[in-house]
């Protein structure tokens, strides 16, 4: 009784909607010669609604999508580009399928936001498709999480063939011999350690890290050039220099750490 | 009509430039992060760390390498890879505009070449990352001598270091027995060095 289950007969495959040759002629001629405004709709398939409201941040005055005829319509029977944000969850199929064959041909289809691209954080949800290309063929991706609005004006340019895309796939392979670089050789280790777990306790992980590669560098520009300061001194002038109160207290803070190191007490 | 006008232009325009000029973005944007493959060890600390699996790693011991991938499709552009990065390879830049007509150009990957264990000759970890590691642990060294019994641990797989402790703990063993027969037959108990 007990036979294996092949698990991927369990996942329904679904036959992505294909366009035939005579639309794909008819897109590109829109595209050559769009003589009018570009009319968007959007289609939600179950994203979190950070997608629409930087969709609708990028049609306010500050950033005017509608200044190059791009407007927002409300049925996709009007549409020239359909906007598909979302992860495209297993009960708006239906309903993306239907609003993508209301539109009428050519179409120009956009996935909007990390969700649409190829699922975003949603990728491997049981109830999720995993991006609009499952189901329809897409022209454009806008990755983002979502996209700020001028980088959805860049890609509303990107699909009206306006703007050239800027990313390329790149594939890096390690040269003989390539060897990552230690940082700061000079400062011993368990202080370097010391001073990054200092600044990031007072600063959060990334600025305290940041604050940290200041300090060390100031650090190692004192060791490096021989001079009449101190390094007590030379501490007190980061300090004075700072403009930032709360910055002065934290490098104020590594100086401690740095004395402390030097007379060789415990953290 | 006159008081409008004068309003208008005392306000100015609120619309940016974006598409024909550079947009400005703030400190700290976190945008497209950006790779530099020279500077990474391919410890997959970001790979652990990406909450949305847009980081991955292969590894291929047949062929000797460790294939390091980002999906920019997936970024959520939390920040998290550059906060776990050890040697500060990956960060997250000013960039974007990351829209893209075919989604293989949304990947970019880099290619590593593992190293082979020191001690049983099978690939167990990335080459750059254990002469990383191997570098870091002699800078701290008190002597040559330590640095290169530093540098032989950092190169071997733990599987053949888990060996090589049950060794040492078992001739311990047989050390603290003969020393301990030693001392009941009254004779001086000899001191045995059984640890490195």
């Amino acid at each position: 009784m007990n036979v294996p289950v092949d698990p991927k007969t369990l996942v329904a495959e679904m036959t992505p909607v294909s366009t035939s040759e005579q639309i794909a002629t008819m897109k590109k001629a829109l595209l050559k010669s769009i003589q009018r405004s570009a009319y968007v709709y959007r289609v939600d398939c179950g994203g979190c609604n950070g997608c629409e409201i930087e969709i609708f941040s990028s049609i306010t005055p500050v950033f005017d999508a509608e200044r190059f005829g791009i407007k927002v319509v409300a049925s996709p029977r009007h549409a020239d580009i359909l906007l598909f944000t979302g992860a495209v969850t297993r009960s708006m199929r239906m309903p993306a399928l239907r609003a993508y064959e209301a539109a009428p041909d050519p179409k120009i289809v956009v996935s909007y936001g990390a969700c649409g691209c190829t699922g975003g954080i949603f990728h491997d949800l049981y109830c999720v498709w995993g991006g609009t290309d499952h189901i329809v063929p897409v022209d454009v991706y806008i990755p983002g999480c979502p996209p700020t609005p001028a980088a959805t004006i860049h890609g509303f340019a990107v699909a009206l063939g306006l703007l050239e895309q800027k990313l390329k796939a790149e594939t890096h392979v390690e040269a003989a011999g390539e060897t990552a670089a230690l940082p700061h050789p000079d400062i011993p280790y368990a202080l370097r350690v010391r001073l990054e777990r200092e600044a990031r306790r007072m600063a959060g992980y990334r600025q305290g890290g940041d604050i940290a590669e200041e300090f060390m560098a100031l650090l190692e520009g004192h060791a490096h050039t021989p001079g009449s300061f101190s390094l007590s001194e030379r501490m007190m002038e980061a300090i004075g220099e700072e403009r930032d109160p709360r910055r002065a207290e934290i490098i104020g803070r590594l100086a401690d750490v740095v004395q402390q190191a030097v007379r060789g007490e415990a953290a | 009509m006159l008081k409008l006008l004068k309003e208008i232009f005392r306000t100015g325009e609120a619309t940016v430039k974006y598409p024909f000029a550079p947009m400005p973005v703030c400190k700290d944007f976190r945008g497209k992060p950006e790779h530099k493959a020279e500077d990474c060890i391919a410890c997959a600390a970001c790979t652990v760390a990406c909450p949305a699996n847009a980081i991955q790693m292969e590894t291929d011991t047949a062929a000797g390498t460790r294939t390091w991938s980002i999906n920019y499709g997936r970024c959520v552009f939390c920040g998290r890879c550059e906060e776990s990065c050890p040697t500060g390879a990956i960060r997250l830049s000013d960039d974007f505009e990351l829209a893209v007509g075919s989604k293989a150009d949304l990947t970019r990957k880099a290619v590593f070449t593992l190293a082979d264990c020191a001690c049983c000759g099978k690939p167990f970890a990335p080459a750059k990352e254990v002469d990383y590691v191997a570098r870091l642990l002699s800078q701290s060294a008190r002597g040559a001598e330590e640095a290169d019994r530093l540098r032989l641990t950092a190169s071997t797989c733990p599987a053949c270091k888990r060996a090589q402790d049950v060794q040492q703990i078992a001739g311990m063993g047989i050390a603290r027995q003969m020393e301990a027969g030693l001392s009941k037959a009254g004779k001086p108990a000899k001191e045995l060095e059984t640890t490195p």
